[in-house]
């Protein structure tokens, strides 16, 4: 007996030293979920021709809107049409880690991670790094779609490209946090989808994204600048125009880690729950 | 913090679980020592998984106490889960990854670095034999092999206590092999492991101690020669020709055969292989020709059946 409990006190000084630190945990996990992503083939196939109808339907179709009242002068339509598709990009983007992340809820790796002396907050890390890593895929796709195809150019020079393109990833991250919370609320992959559809269309088309907020209905108007997107597609759209964009990305980018703040840890403190 | 004694690994103490009005455990008190294997036996929804469920911190007892390598699986669950290692009826697995590249995974997540890790995996990957499977993503693996790799990847951590639930159920008889050759040695080298199974040959084979669980209630423990003398021996079974004169013959020779005039089968009651060639013997020594001929173990229904018609809390070994 005395064999075996020695035994035992060095299988459990062994186990003692096991459990990553959680830096390891965020590391290993992330790598982990951006090596699953980059062997979905079909999967960034999809996402790499997924801005071509945008560009092309919204493009040719709301061209006309180059007219309406309180649109900038001279500016073509591709060029006012970009930053928000970047801002939207994001959006979907925030989405899509969210419904990996029910995917990894209800798989079967989820269950045996709960069984491991982890900080389950490393597998939203991951995911949420790996959104980054994708957002920043679609969201150089759709640029360079856009730029050779379509006619986009920045007016603010490369450095405004990249900041707006850094602007836009922190929405897609701050958004990812949004939606990765509700996926720990509502678990299913089909619940979110319709929760997420619901907010989707008020969020793209209740704001300044397509066209100028002066020439929405006034009651429309109200709703369109208190949505967070707005704020988002402004600084980003001043950088591409070249035009002052320092208080509308300070705004912007205020308001990704306000949300942030208050996303991350609802989602944290779900994750681990069962229910 | 005191270290916790090394002789109870897996302690509970009147564990109660509800889920709404049913009750899925009904007072539970268990005791597992280091190098112990316990095989908890009980049909569908006799508890075990939930039972399983709180030892292994997914899920949080209505009432009582589980202490698991000597912590509380509420209040210091993050120290549990550390010295377990689980294996389940589901195999925890993501079906995109390859065996490989999953016990990789894990152990790196118990802190393992690189090159350890990759040698860890090895190792499990030779000792569960799936070797040749190990570049071979999940979703194209037969059931048997993500059940071997689901094993394995609840030893990545090298734990004190293992739970297994029902790890060999869907499992080929040479793979229950290895898995059982797994748990004595677990067993051997001081872990506790603790084993639900609804195969009372599995308890039988493998168990220091088997419990019964029914109801949410263990209404017997013991070794499994204890518990297999309440239920009843093996039996063995022939079908003669003549089952008339067979029986005669049998009688003739101080044997008292079962007769079961519908089949036409002879059953006598034989503990050991001494009994069963003395039937042999005795019928060939009249000339009968026994026809077929079949062993039966008893069966976790006759376990039931047994327990069912006694008394229902018993337990005979702490």
């Amino acid at each position: 007996m005395t064999a075996v409990a020695e035994q035992a006190a060095e299988r459990r000084e062994l186990a003692r030293g096991g459990g990553a630190g959680i830096a390891t945990q965020m590391g290993v996990l992330t790598v982990h979920a951006v090596r699953t992503l980059l062997s979905d083939r079909r999967l960034l196939l999809i996402t790499l021709i997924e801005p071509l109808p945008m560009l092309l339907v919204f493009g040719q179709a709301l061209s006309g809107l180059a007219h309406v009242p309180g649109f900038p002068r001279g500016v073509p339509y591709i060029d006012y049409l970009v930053p928000a598709l970047m801002v939207t990009t994001a959006l979907q983007t925030g989405l899509q880690s969210a419904t990996r992340l029910t995917d990894d809820l209800n798989g079967g790796l989820m269950s045996r991670l709960r069984t491991m002396p982890l900080w389950l907050g490393s597998v939203l890390v991951a995911q949420s790094a790996t959104g980054l890593v994708r957002g920043l895929v679609r969201l150089v796709t759709l640029v360079g779609l856009a730029w050779l195809a379509f006619g986009f150019r920045c007016r603010g020079g490369p450095l405004a490209l990249l900041l707006a393109v850094a602007v836009s990833m922190a929405v897609a991250w701050s958004l990812g946090w949004v939606f990765m919370a509700l996926a720990c609320w509502f678990r299913r992959g089909d619940t979110l989808q319709a929760a997420a559809g619901l907010a989707m269309f008020p969020l793209m088309f209740a704001s300044n994204a397509f066209l100028p907020v002066t020439s929405l209905p006034s009651w429309l108007r109200v709703v369109a600048e208190v949505n967070p997107l707005t704020h988002g597609v402004a600084a980003v759209r001043a950088l591409t125009l070249g035009r002052p964009a320092l208080p509308a990305v300070t705004a912007t980018l205020a308001l990704t880690l306000l949300v942030t703040a208050v996303a991350a840890p609802v989602a944290v403190r779900r994750i681990r729950r069962t229910d | 913090m005191t270290e916790p004694a090394a002789g109870a690994a897996i302690e509970t103490e009147a564990l109660v679980q509800r889920f709404g009005a049913v009750t899925a455990l009904d007072g539970v008190d268990l005791a597992v020592p280091h190098g112990t294997v316990l095989c908890l036996l009980g049909h569908n929804g006799a508890g075990k998984s939930t039972l399983v469920d709180i030892l292994t911190t997914l899920a949080r007892p209505a009432s009582g106490t589980a202490r698991v390598a000597g912590f509380d699986v509420v209040a210091e669950a993050h120290r549990v889960r550390r010295s377990i290692g689980v294996a389940g009826q589901f195999a925890a697995l993501d079906e995109r990854m390859t065996p490989r590249a999953t016990l990789v995974l894990l152990t790196r997540l118990h802190g393992l670095g690189r090159r350890a890790a990759h040698a860890r995996a090895d190792e499990l990957l030779d000792l569960f034999g799936l070797g040749e499977f190990a570049e071979r993503p999940l979703r194209a693996c037969s059931g048997g092999t993500r059940r071997r790799l689901d094993l394995a990847a609840g030893l990545t951590g090298r734990p004190e206590v293992v739970v297994l639930d029902e790890p060999t159920a869907g499992l080929d008889p040479v793979s229950r092999l290895t898995l059982w050759e797994v748990v004595r040695g677990l067993a051997r080298d001081g872990a506790a492991v603790l084993l639900t199974t609804q195969d009372l040959a599995e308890a039988d084979r493998l168990a220091d101690v088997v419990a019964v669980l029914r109801r949410g209630r263990l209404v017997a423990s013991g070794t499994p020669g204890e518990l297999k003398a309440r239920v009843g021996s093996r039996s063995v079974t022939v079908r003669p020709a003549d089952a008339v004169q067979a029986e005669q013959a049998l009688r003739a020779d101080g044997i008292t055969p079962a007769f079961d005039p519908a089949r036409g089968t002879l059953t006598v009651a034989a503990a050991s292989s001494r009994q069963v060639t003395d039937v042999l013997r005795a019928l060939d020594a009249a000339g009968i020709d026994p026809g077929e001929l079949s062993l039966s173990e008893p069966g976790l229904d006759e376990v039931y059946l047994a327990l069912a018609a006694g008394h229902d809390t018993v337990r005979d070994v702490a």
